[in-house]
């Protein structure tokens, strides 16, 4: 913040404030306009911060605590859910995924035919992976789109 | 302020939310909560409003990592907490500029009280914010900045302030 005004200033405010004032201070506040203007409205301000200090009620602190406790439970719940919402968008287009080429390429039937064209074991192995993987995640999903149909229906 | 220590030594990162850290933010609360409440309360002209940001601004420094700061340090970031929902809800609100301040008043001189009263309602809310924290809170111009990001100038609102005050009124 740009510094304008008299230097002083400040002094004079805080000497308001301890009581400490210099014989110097005291006649440059005399003479100086702009210390005295700071100076009154200084007094008129610690006037009404006294005013205030009187009037507030401050809650209690363990109330303000215990609520900030429940907030960052909320915030770690919130991020929590969303998380688990990407996975189970993942999880459904997997799903998804696993459902069309099962059902498009007859792949169980075909099963042979694709794990002969791909070369070497690992990529049979991979194929029954993603099967495998496939089961898991449907097995998976179940519970917890059965649980959000539950919470919707209102169950 | 008596408590510096026990507040020095609690504003740790990550505030473990124990029972120790509980005590040790009581002690915070009680040393900042009536000077923050003072703050909201001239800033926002209502007292309902400086209730509710005020349990915001703590709720906030709780929930907040920050690195660790010594007694003055959170000192300004708990007013620039409070600053930023300040300034949040006034953005939220079209009639926020024509909020009257706070009541302002020296206990000796009803006039002085009213010129300062008149002063201040015509300040933008920023201004008075300004003001208070340079005039009762005593922070510098570097201290204010940090608390507020504010980048208008004290002159200027003591300045325009000023316009509605009979001069040489100060007595001492």
């Amino acid at each position: 913040m740009k510094r304008m005004g008299c230097e002083h200033e400040m002094d004079a405010v805080r000497a308001l404030q301890t009581g400490k004032w210099t014989a110097d201070l005291r006649q440059h506040v005399a003479d100086c306009q702009d210390c005295s203007q700071a100076l009154q409205l200084a007094e008129a301000l610690r006037a009404a911060a006294r005013q205030a200090d009187e009037f507030c009620q401050p809650p209690d602190p363990h109330w303000i605590f215990e609520r900030s406790r429940r907030r960052s439970r909320e915030i770690a719940m919130r991020r929590m859910t969303r998380l688990l919402t990407a996975v189970r968008i993942v999880a459904a287009c997997y799903v998804v995924g696993a459902i069309g080429w099962l059902l498009r390429g007859f792949a169980a039937l075909q099963y042979r035919e694709v794990a002969a064209s791909l070369p070497g074991a690992s990529s049979r192995l991979a194929l029954i992976g993603a099967m495998v993987a496939a089961i898991f995640v449907l097995g998976g999903l179940w519970p917890i789109l059965r649980k959000h149909a539950d919470r919707t229906s209102g169950r | 302020m008596e408590d510096a220590s026990a507040m020095a030594a609690w504003v740790t990162p990550g505030r473990e939310q124990t029972a120790a850290g509980e005590e040790g933010f009581r002690q915070l609360y009680e040393a900042t909560s009536r000077p923050l409440w003072g703050y909201l309360h001239h800033a926002s002209g209502r007292p309902d409003v400086a209730d509710d940001l005020l349990q915001e601004t703590f709720c906030n420094f709780l929930l907040h990592k920050t690195p660790p700061m010594d007694e003055a340090q959170t000192r300004s970031y708990l007013f620039r907490i409070a600053t930023n929902l300040l300034h949040n809800r006034s953005r939220s609100r079209d009639d926020a500029a024509r909020e009257e301040p706070a009541d302002c008043g020296t206990e000796t001189d009803e006039d002085a009280r009213l010129d300062v009263r008149e002063a201040m309602r015509h300040l933008k809310p920023r201004e008075r914010e300004l003001l208070w924290l340079a005039y009762v809170e005593g922070m510098s111009h570097a201290e204010i900045a940090a608390a507020t990001g504010l980048r208008i100038l004290l002159y200027r609102a003591r300045q325009k302030a000023g316009a509605f005050l009979r001069p040489q009124r100060v007595k001492r």
